[in-house]
């Protein structure tokens, strides 16, 4: 592997204590991140993308999550093993999150500007006018017109875009060495989505801040990512290069959640066939953790053998790895 | 466009409005014209999307369209009947001729009633044995099976809910069938499931459509005609292929261009026609053409005269001073 892993995640097991027992939600998961990349976290909803978030940044549901086993690596650091305070000192400097819904992630009470100042001078030790003006500095670097007005602004007088723009600027505030981007433009209109794929590439570029993306949308793992990691029932079941795991998905959940999708073309034809459907939904809870391939009662490919193991994580080539009993086959 | 006879759905000039908080007791009463005269025909078995987005007005038009909120200009008639013009107990009687499909699952059932009653509850007062009758088959259309019509609205996924609310739509047979973000609130793959059966019950039952949707993918899948709407007016209306081979108004091209694609190798930036900023406040819109303050090519007399809806030759509408009459964009 080229260049070095900020992030080492290896065989994760998270699990959540529910009415019907306890169950696996993170099934010994195990990725990396590296220093200056971009990977995106697919899956559909309930398939752990998020619960992989809020474990690395210590912030599980108490006392319903808990990590049961396995490490998280962050520049050498075990993350599982440190404290509460540790954790708090490392969200916010080296590790930072922006969320789906930047209206209800932002304080309604304090203007855009105290609540940036507020992490500059909390993890950055800043006086209060230093952390004002750098404040207005970064309104202007995350492309808020007229910034030394608007750091007067309360969340509701601004737009959406620009309310992420905001939390984007308040996620950057402390230069990460990570940024998670939980559905970052999700709630947002296609134009204006448009504008915050251009400028977290932009900032990753003169940053070099590494980003986990997480997201429903292939294409905004298109625009942003390098690399993809795509989950199911709380179990990674493909990883490799965006280019390579779009051209060729090797897992049928993979190929299911690119096909299922009308993707929007620029030289349409009369022709319009039905969409791949992926049957059924995802498994429920208690199901997670059995030993077998929890996607084959969806699938069209299956055979006696999804029934009966777990399939094994296997490298083919470049990095492209599939979690498939059939992915050998093709 | 569709000519006049064959329309099933014809909208003439819509418009609607809300008002403001006045600043004083005193001041002139203000409104927001979220609706800005509106104008479009659906033939029977057709698909129109109105494309826009939030504060576009496109929910509104809808709304306004099935007579769920009031229209104060402009008139709605489904075949022979003024929609706008019926008096309650008329607008009662003729509700059936229209059904909503709404976006949210999980709010626009009652969740006190069984699937089978709330899929029945549209439905004139009949013999108990011939409403079973449409219902097993209104189930059986959706793909939901004969068991499952006893049960409550939260013992179903949101896939199974929407298709109850497709099932409760189709139910007295309607002329016209409002989908609002039919599938915005499902998982990709629960989407395509939606899709696909709303595509069959169409084919099969010659269903028509007023479809209104943020996601171009799915319009681009669904409609056969597309009207885009910018800030409470329609910028563009054409069939589908020419609307998506050849978008005429510099707002059409940039929403166009935004649109992320599933293709690593065309990813991001010199495709883009990046729009800055945001649209302006509905409640003030600017003089002239509504768009021209983004616009990348906006020239004085854009500023200054709002453009008029106009037919081209090739039959696309488009309204912006600046395509031509044979259809070429400013934008090339």
């Amino acid at each position: 592997m080229g260049a070095a892993a900020t992030l080492e995640v290896r065989n994760l097991r998270v699990e959540l204590t529910t009415r019907d027992g306890i169950s696996p939600v993170i099934d010994d998961l195990s990725f990396s991140l590296r220093a200056g990349e971009t990977l995106a976290l697919v899956g559909e909803s309930g398939c752990g993308k998020s619960m992989t978030a809020l474990a690395v940044m210590g912030l599980l549901p108490h006392p319903v999550g808990r990590i049961a086993g396995g490490s998280i690596f962050f520049d050498g650091e075990d993350l599982v093993a440190a404290s509460d305070r540790r954790l708090r000192d490392i969200r916010g400097n080296d590790i930072s999150m922006i969320f789906q819904e930047p209206m209800t992630s932002l304080n309604p009470v304090y203007t855009v500007g105290e609540q940036i100042a507020e992490v500059l001078r909390r993890h950055q030790g800043l006086g209060r006018r230093a952390a004002w003006e750098h404040a207005i500095e970064l309104l202007n670097a995350v492309g808020i017109p007229d910034p030394a007005a608007r750091v007067d602004s309360y969340p509701h007088q601004m737009s959406g875009g620009q309310r992420q723009r905001v939390m984007i600027a308040i996620a950057l505030a402390c230069k990460p060495k990570i940024l998670i981007a939980d559905e970052p433009t999700t709630a947002l209109d296609v134009t204006v989505q448009a504008q915050i794929f251009d400028l977290l590439r932009n900032l990753q570029r003169e940053t070099g801040t590494t980003i986990l993306l997480i997201t429903h949308d292939m294409g905004a793992v298109c625009e942003l990512a390098e690399r993809m990691m795509v989950m199911y029932a709380g179990r990674k079941v493909e990883e490799g290069g965006v280019d390579a795991v779009i051209a060729a998905p090797r897992h049928p959940y993979t190929k299911g959640l690119i096909d299922c999708v009308p993707h929007m073309i620029d030289n349409p034809t009369a022709a319009r066939p039905p969409l791949v459907e992926i049957p059924g939904i995802v498994p429920p809870l208690r199901d997670f953790g059995a030993g077998r391939c929890l996607f084959a009662a969806r699938c069209a490919e299956r055979v006696a053998r999804c029934a009966e193991a777990r399939p094994e994580d296997v490298d083919f080539g470049a990095g492209h790895r599939a979690a498939c009993w059939q992915a050998g086959a093709a | 466009m569709t000519s006049r006879e064959e329309a099933l759905l014809t909208v003439r000039d819509l418009r609607v409005r809300f008002p403001l908080k006045a600043a004083s007791l005193f001041a002139p009463k203000r409104y927001l014209y979220a609706v800005d005269g509106v104008s479009f025909s659906i033939a029977r078995g057709q698909t129109l999307a109105i494309v826009g987005e939030s504060g576009s007005g496109k929910t509104t038009t809808a709304l306004a369209v099935a007579r769920l909120i009031d229209a104060y200009a402009g008139s709605v008639n489904l075949q022979e009947l003024d929609v706008l013009g019926l008096d309650r107990e008329a607008l009662r009687a003729a509700r059936r001729r229209f059904q909503f499909i709404f976006q949210d699952p999980y709010s626009s059932l009652n969740p006190r009633l069984r699937a089978a009653d709330i899929v029945a509850e549209p439905l004139p007062p009949m013999a108990a044995d011939a409403r079973q009758r449409i219902v097993d088959d209104l189930f059986e259309a959706v793909g939901l099976r004969p068991e499952q019509q006893r049960l409550f609205p939260h013992q179903f996924s949101g896939g199974q809910r929407q298709r109850i609310g497709i099932a409760r739509a189709m139910a007295p047979q309607p002329d016209l069938i409002i989908c609002d973000e039919p599938v915005s609130a499902l998982d990709v793959a629960v989407q395509a499931q939606v899709l696909n059966l709303l595509r069959d019950l169409q084919s099969g039952r010659g269903l028509t459509y007023l479809f209104i949707s943020h996601d171009l993918g799915v319009v681009q899948h669904m409609c056969d005609q597309i009207a885009v709407m910018y800030l409470g007016k329609i910028v563009e209306y054409a069939d589908r292929l020419s609307l998506f081979q050849n978008p005429l108004h510099p707002y059409t091209r940039a929403l166009l261009s935004a649109v992320p694609r599933v293709d690593p190798t065309v990813r991001g930036g010199d495709r883009r026609l990046l729009l800055q900023g945001d649209p302006p406040d509905p409640a003030n819109p600017p003089r002239g053409c509504r768009f021209a303050a983004r616009c990348p090519v906006a020239e004085t007399r854009c500023h200054q005269e709002p453009p008029a809806l106009r037919t081209l030759r090739n039959k696309q509408q488009v309204a912006c001073h600046l395509v031509t009459e044979d259809a070429v964009s400013p934008l090339g």
